[in-house]
């Protein structure tokens, strides 16, 4: 395991919103997290939970409001933010011609990782789907799925991880791995987490709540 | 109310004074009425182009919906003004030199600037989000923009050329008897104006269909 | 963990290199390009016949046929991202501009395997002598690039509509016709034994306006 400094980030949202059509969407929300630590992003469904972490891993632009990801002072460009951020949602897809490994080999290439398979096997490794590496996606199971998901945002060692669902289609080994993960990757960063699951909800030990018109913070 | 009167006597009687003052130019003869329909057209077609390309840049450094209003109605009656380009040229073309279609550069032009609309309305149907819509059709328009001018410059060098003015001026020839210019300058500033006359409409009518979307999805 | 110097360069070459692999595991695309190139000059030639001495018609037919080669496979590396739904896997590991220049250059070779087999079977079903190399194939290049950099902008757009790539000939027929018609002239220049320098220049301006127009729009390409 690589030593990795706890980092110095903080991420502050004001007045953030998105509007898909009118009246669907994340209503505005505003917060200030710094790391180390782990949130949970709660609320109904429709509240915006996924659209948050969207904005967040910078993969959408809100319609509304403002975000800063910010390491040491300093923000982060796109650039910046795509080799800090880890990602995971159930509407990540993988390549059916590539294998598990290639797929994260490929992730972790194009990421300007300096050693590719070994980050893909270290990745693979803590999710425990080094037997399966080899394996080609669709051959995988949902469940093992969501743990190479787990294993792609953990790619290179994030300093801010986003889990969309991440106790999504896990069995107890599953579970058990997402959370050592998580308990491992808040001493080092902010771990974003976002699910209706009280099991879900349980990793953090703060909440945001979205709802329908405003924020509550509840520690 | 009164400037659309106005506007409607303006072009009314240029049209007649085009008929009956203005004389015929000899090598023409009676076709000579063509070119004030004609010309006008095609200056028409390429204003509106220009009007929609402009506001597709600035919806993509702005991203305000309005540019993407201007860019499609300025599109749609951009193509209106086009066919009317295309089959009047077409008709003089016939009068003229014998055949309805020679591809000869202008015609090449004009026709090409059709495909252009043709193809930038047809985008824009085939998507039915309408922030995606306007961006995607905003980039196409960047893109339609760089091939105009190789057009323009390639066409002519490569075709011989059979039509009477072979750069695109849209003040047409020369020398032109005065009172036909009079006329036809006036007829020139006629058709603008009813271009952004007909573009105001097709904006109001717009900004109408977004208000009432947004209301009966608010109920 | 340590990284590379420039990971522009680095994603480019990812991004690539992923192209190639899973094309190669499926050849999906390849096959289908082939056998519609493949048909295409089959029926040009049982409907024309020998074409032995025109230059005009030789240039004109054999764009043709790289014209709807390409309108058969060019939109494939985006269609295949959004209908497999790895969009969101792409955009995370790599900027707009980097996947667009992988594709870019994927489709390149990717035209360039389809002339390989193409161009020297197309004009021995024409029964027309081979032209002198440089001219030809200075046009067959420079034509190619401005093609395939005009194609992807397109088809990365075309590949986020409804339909996928149904419209793709359509929408990208404005963009591509000025390839078409300098590649054509250019040809015929060369198959007549000129230099086509004018044709060549035009080709690679056009090439690099797009290559230019992509640069700037690149950004916009798949932002949310």
């Amino acid at each position: 395991m690589s030593e990795r400094a706890a980092a110095a980030l903080a991420l502050e949202a004001q007045g953030l919103a998105h509007r898909y059509a009118p009246g669907r969407g994340l209503e505005a929300v505003g917060f200030t997290l710094t790391a180390p630590g782990a949130v949970a992003i709660v609320g109904a469904n429709g509240a915006g939970k996924s659209t948050l972490l969207r904005i967040v891993a910078g993969l959408l632009r809100p319609s509304q409001g403002q975000l800063r990801v910010s390491e040491n002072g300093r923000d982060l460009d796109a650039a910046a933010r795509r080799q800090s951020v880890g990602f995971a949602s159930p509407d990540l897809h993988f390549y059916d011609e590539l294998s598990a490994a290639e797929n994260l080999e490929f992730a972790a290439a194009a990421r300007g990782l300096a050693d590719p398979p070994a980050a893909a096997r270290e990745a693979l490794a803590r999710v425990g789907l080094e037997a399966r590496a080899r394996d080609r996606v669709p051959a995988l199971s949902s469940g093992m799925r969501q743990r190479l998901r787990l294993a792609f945002a953990l790619l290179g060692g994030p300093r801010l991880l986003l889990i969309d669902e991440p106790g999504s289609h896990l069995d107890d080994g599953g579970r058990a791995a997402l959370r050592a993960i998580v308990e491992e990757e808040r001493r080092h960063g902010l771990v974003l987490v976002a699910g209706n699951e009280e099991g879900d909800r349980s990793l953090a030990d703060q909440r945001i709540e979205l709802r329908g018109g405003g924020l509550g913070r509840l520690s | 109310m009164l400037s659309r009167g106005l506007l409607f006597v303006w072009i009314a009687a240029w049209l007649v004074a085009a008929f009956t003052w203005a004389p015929l130019v000899p090598v023409l003869g009676e076709t000579t009425r063509v070119l004030y329909f004609h010309i006008p057209a095609a200056w028409v077609t390429v204003v509106a182009l220009g009007w929609s390309m402009v506001h597709s840049v600035l919806f993509l450094v702005r991203r305000r919906m309005e540019h993407d209003d201007h860019a499609a109605a300025a599109a749609e009656l951009g193509l209106l003004f086009c066919v009317v380009a295309t089959i009047s040229g077409s008709l003089w073309a016939k009068a003229m030199w014998g055949a309805y279609w020679n591809w000869d550069p202008r015609e090449t032009s004009i026709f090409f600037l059709l495909l252009i609309y043709f193809a930038y309305l047809a985008l824009r149907s085939a998507v039915d989000e309408p922030q995606r819509r306007a961006r995607l059709s905003a980039i196409y328009s960047v893109i339609a923009f760089v091939t105009v001018p190789f057009l323009i410059f390639v066409v002519p060098r490569l075709y011989f050329s059979l039509h009477p003015d072979p750069i695109i001026n849209p003040r047409g020839k020369v020398d032109m008897d005065p009172r036909i210019r009079i006329a036809f300058f006036a007829l020139l500033v006629g058709f603008t104006v009813v271009f952004f006359w007909l573009l105001s409409l097709r904006l109001r009518l717009a900004r109408i269909e977004r208000r009432r979307l947004e209301a009966s999805a608010a109920r | 963990m340590p990284t590379k110097g420039s990971s522009s360069g680095a994603a480019v070459w990812a991004v690539f290199r992923k192209e190639c692999r899973t094309e190669w595991r499926t050849r999906y695309g390849w096959n289908s390009a082939l056998l519609f190139a493949l048909a295409t000059l089959i029926s040009v030639s049982f409907a024309v016949g020998r074409l032995t001495g025109r230059s005009d018609l030789l240039s004109a037919l054999l764009w043709i046929v790289l014209l709807f080669a390409a309108l058969a496979s060019l939109a494939h590396a985006f269609v295949r991202e959004v209908e497999g739904d790895t969009m969101t896997l792409l955009r995370l590991v790599a900027s707009p501009l980097a996947i667009a220049s992988g594709k870019l250059l994927f489709n390149l070779l990717f035209l360039v395997l389809l002339e390989l087999i193409a161009v020297p079977l197309y004009f021995v079903l024409m029964s027309a002598p081979a032209p002198p190399a440089g001219p030809f194939l200075g046009v067959l290049a420079l034509g190619s690039l401005a093609l395939a950099a005009s194609a992807t902008l397109v088809g990365a757009l075309i590949a986020q509509t409804r339909g996928r790539g149904a419209l793709f000939a359509g929408v990208s027929l404005p963009v591509l016709l000025p390839v078409l018609a300098a590649a054509v002239s250019g040809t015929r220049q060369a198959l007549d034994g000129g230099d086509a320098m004018m044709e060549m220049r035009l080709l690679a301006a056009y090439g690099a306006a797009m290559i230019a127009a992509g640069l700037l729009l690149a950004d916009h390409l798949w932002e949310e």
